[in-house]
């Protein structure tokens, strides 16, 4: 490593201890703050390259992705530290490694979530971060990862995190400026990565890098980029990483879709057969065309690996070598599964299927598109035969995270989307959801299924946005809710006592009803919602009832209300006996 | 166990199974040792590898081969995803080296290992 270009080479002497560099300008040295955003925009950038990380994987281990594993972890780590009461670097970096501990997934993600914790330990106290303490702070993740293991094997993300470790104390020994010690760390790790096939045969076999090293290097270059101030994520402000854009683009065929970004080019493999070939000269030569590349064989028979731009020059080069064979060229920015093998024209449209295309793709954009959550298979389906078109499962306490309905939302074609919450505890998650998302988002409050099928029906696509809105609120409120469920604890609610064991009833959210039997319970929120004025009673049971207790509670409220229709649904959902919508 | 082609026999020991799943248990991320059987505690009694077999047990039951495991975790990773990465990596290293699929890999986790202790 060469010192010539650092201040020290030019006769200046960095102060030890300060963050003033040797120059006697303050040096690029992070605060609490600082640090935060730097981490959140190491893990946009790893989003959006996890994609290519993944593709990295070699042992087929079921158990996930590399990228979306490091990428899972790294969420967890960066949603710990979002509190604005963090200001030391110390704080960010300990809160950090605590929420890649809980989140970690995966191999890689645990050794990533011991690289934190290392980093965090050194880091423990200190305000700012300037380029010594991160070199040492990376030096102990290292090593603490190394200690995760009885067995480490080299050609992995250990040996990418040890080389940077390494390069950033050398540099540190140079100048305190972090940019500069950070710029070394990445670069070691990229050579470390490129490496990699040469440490563990089975990357050489496969003809790549060692994943989980590729994604250390990526959050080490999003750190990077982020410090001086490049962009990380591709233009739209969202709170919220952005998707690939070439993964929208999937869903709409070749030819009738948005044209996916230039990003990441192609990545192309060949032999090349001939005599007297020279390894090294080739490999000097392909490097200048290209990143990672990868050049093995003898004077006989050479395999290039490489990801480049414009295939065209390096294949030209290729050609001009010896004999080319085996020859593979994958654009990397076309996320879309081929539908055609490689080599063959896809079939050109005929005029008929075009108007039938064309029909098709104006029809999923009439209307918003509609996000609700259900808490059973049975209501799932009433949903989407009411025309939801993304159902996100409640799970058992009725609680979807603000991500799984951003998630919804963004994989949705539909640039205005309509959510239906069901549920009192989901309003405040899906507002959240709505104000990170960069689309236009209604939340309608439904409090219930019932309420939240009441709105679905109201919706007319034809209709504009605010139309829509106003009129699915309304019809939130024109419903009656029942709900019939068992008490787990004793408890005073509503001014009724109840016990352990009990069948409560809830009208519209309150506790009004307490009985022995689900059935008895049914009759007297019925009676409270006033059912003989009204028109239709759908039962929805729960997995507590099975099918034929069901159709007999529906046989008696027959009895009891012969002026109104009774309807029983399987909604499949857990805890609750059965859920009323009266109307 | 024994596998019969048309060549002949082959007779694989559960001593072999148990070499190669040892082996494999201690490149796991996240594993520390291989701990006895029958001990329990932080302190663990990390076995010397002469004593590995008694902390990996291999049993063949009309053909279905379960791998118990009992291992020393580090404190501080996220121990279920560790355990799971110990199952599928015996597993998937089992399989691949034997040419026989596993029934079950069981992940018996004996302690955790303390970054004081010295290794």
């Amino acid at each position: 490593m060469t010192a010539t270009d650092s201040h020290c080479a030019r006769g200046k002497v960095a102060l030890p201890g300060s963050i003033v560099n040797s120059a006697g300008e303050a040096a690029m040295a992070l605060d609490g703050a600082a640090f935060r955003d730097v981490l959140n925009a190491a893990l946009v950038w790893l989003d959006r390259h996890h994609e290519i990380v993944n593709a990295l994987n070699v042992f087929p281990v079921p158990d996930g992705d590399t990228g979306t594993n490091m990428l899972l972890t790294m969420k967890s780590a960066c949603q710990e530290i979002g509190n604005e009461n963090l200001s030391s670097v110390g704080e960010v970096a300990r809160n950090a490694a605590q929420g890649a501990l809980m989140g970690a997934r995966g191999n890689s993600g645990v050794i990533l979530s011991q690289i934190l914790r290392g980093m965090a330990r050194r880091l423990d106290g200190e305000t700012k971060l300037n380029g010594p303490r991160f070199a040492a702070a990376l030096s102990e993740g290292s090593r603490i990862a190394y200690k995760g293991v009885s067995k480490p094997i080299e050609g992995t993300i250990l040996t990418v995190v040890r080389e940077a470790a390494t390069a950033a104390e050398s540099a540190a020994a140079l100048d305190v400026d972090l940019a500069f010690v950070l710029d070394r760390a990445v670069r070691a790790a990229a050579e470390a990565v490129a490496n990699t096939p040469n440490l563990l045969p089975v990357l050489a076999q496969a003809g790549k890098v060692d994943s989980g090293g590729k994604g250390l290097f990526l959050i080490l270059e999003g750190m990077q980029r982020a410090l001086l101030g490049e962009a990380v994520d591709s233009g739209a402000a969202c709170g919220w990483p952005a998707a690939l854009p070439a993964a929208q683009a999937q869903r709409l065929p070749k030819g009738r879709r948005p044209l996916p970004a230039h990003v990441y080019g192609f990545d192309v493999q060949f032999l090349v057969e001939g005599s007297g070939l020279d390894v090294e000269k080739i490999r000097h030569s392909i490097a200048a065309l290209g990143e990672y590349p990868l050049v093995e064989g003898d004077s006989r028979l050479v395999k290039v690996h490489v990801h480049v731009p414009d295939p065209g020059k390096v294949l030209s080069y290729a050609v001009s070598l010896g004999f080319v064979t085996d020859v593979v060229v994958e654009n990397m920015d076309d996320m879309s599964v081929p539908a055609t093998p490689a080599g063959r024209d896809p079939e050109p449209p005929h005029l008929a299927s075009q108007a039938v295309a064309v029909a098709a793709t104006s029809e999923l954009h009439v209307g918003p598109g509609v996000v609700v959550v259900a808490p059973g298979p049975g209501i799932e389906k009433v949903f989407r035969s009411l025309g939801a078109h993304s159902v996100v499962a409640g799970g058992q306490t009725m609680n979807p995270s603000t991500e799984e309905l951003l998630e919804a939302i963004q994989d949705l074609p539909h640039h205005e989307v309509v959510v239906l919450p069901n549920n009192s505890n989901v309003i405040m998650t899906a507002q959240q959801a709505q104000a990170l998302a960069c689309k236009q988002v209604v939340v309608v409050p439904s409090r219930t299924v019932p309420q939240g099928i009441s709105a679905l029906l109201a919706l007319d696509a034809r209709r504009p946005l605010e139309a829509n809105a106003e009129a699915m609120t309304a019809a939130v409120a024109s419903v009656e809710t029942g709900e019939v469920t068992m008490a787990v604890q004793d408890a005073r609610f509503d001014g009724i006592q109840v016990h352990t064991g009990d069948i409560i009833g809830l009208h519209n959210d309150v506790l009004t009803a307490m009985g022995s039997s689900s059935a008895d319970v049914v009759k007297q929120l019925l009676a409270q919602m006033g059912t003989r004025s009204l028109e239709v009673v759908t039962l929805f049971f729960g997995q507590p009832v099975s099918a034929t207790q069901a159709e007999e509670l529906q046989n008696e409220v027959r009895k009891l209300y012969p002026g109104q229709e009774i309807e029983i649904v399987d909604g499949g959902q857990p805890f609750y006996h059965y859920i009323i919508s009266a109307e | 166990m024994t596998k019969v082609n048309r060549v002949g026999r082959i007779q694989i020991s559960p001593h072999a199974i148990t070499t190669i799943a040892s082996d494999a248990v201690l490149q796991c991320y996240g594993v520390v040792g291989i701990a006895h059987k029958n001990l329990f505690g932080s302190l663990a009694d990390l076995l010397q590898s002469e004593r590995w077999r008694r902390g990996v047990e291999v049993r063949v039951n009309d053909g279905q081969i379960t791998v118990d495991l009992y291992v020393i975790i580090q404190y501080g990773t996220r121990i279920s995803e560790v355990a799971h990465g110990v199952m599928h990596g015996v597993k998937y290293a089992l399989e691949r080296t034997l040419g026989v699929s596993i029934a079950q890999v069981n992940v018996h986790v004996q302690g955790l290992g303390m970054l004081n202790d010295t290794r």
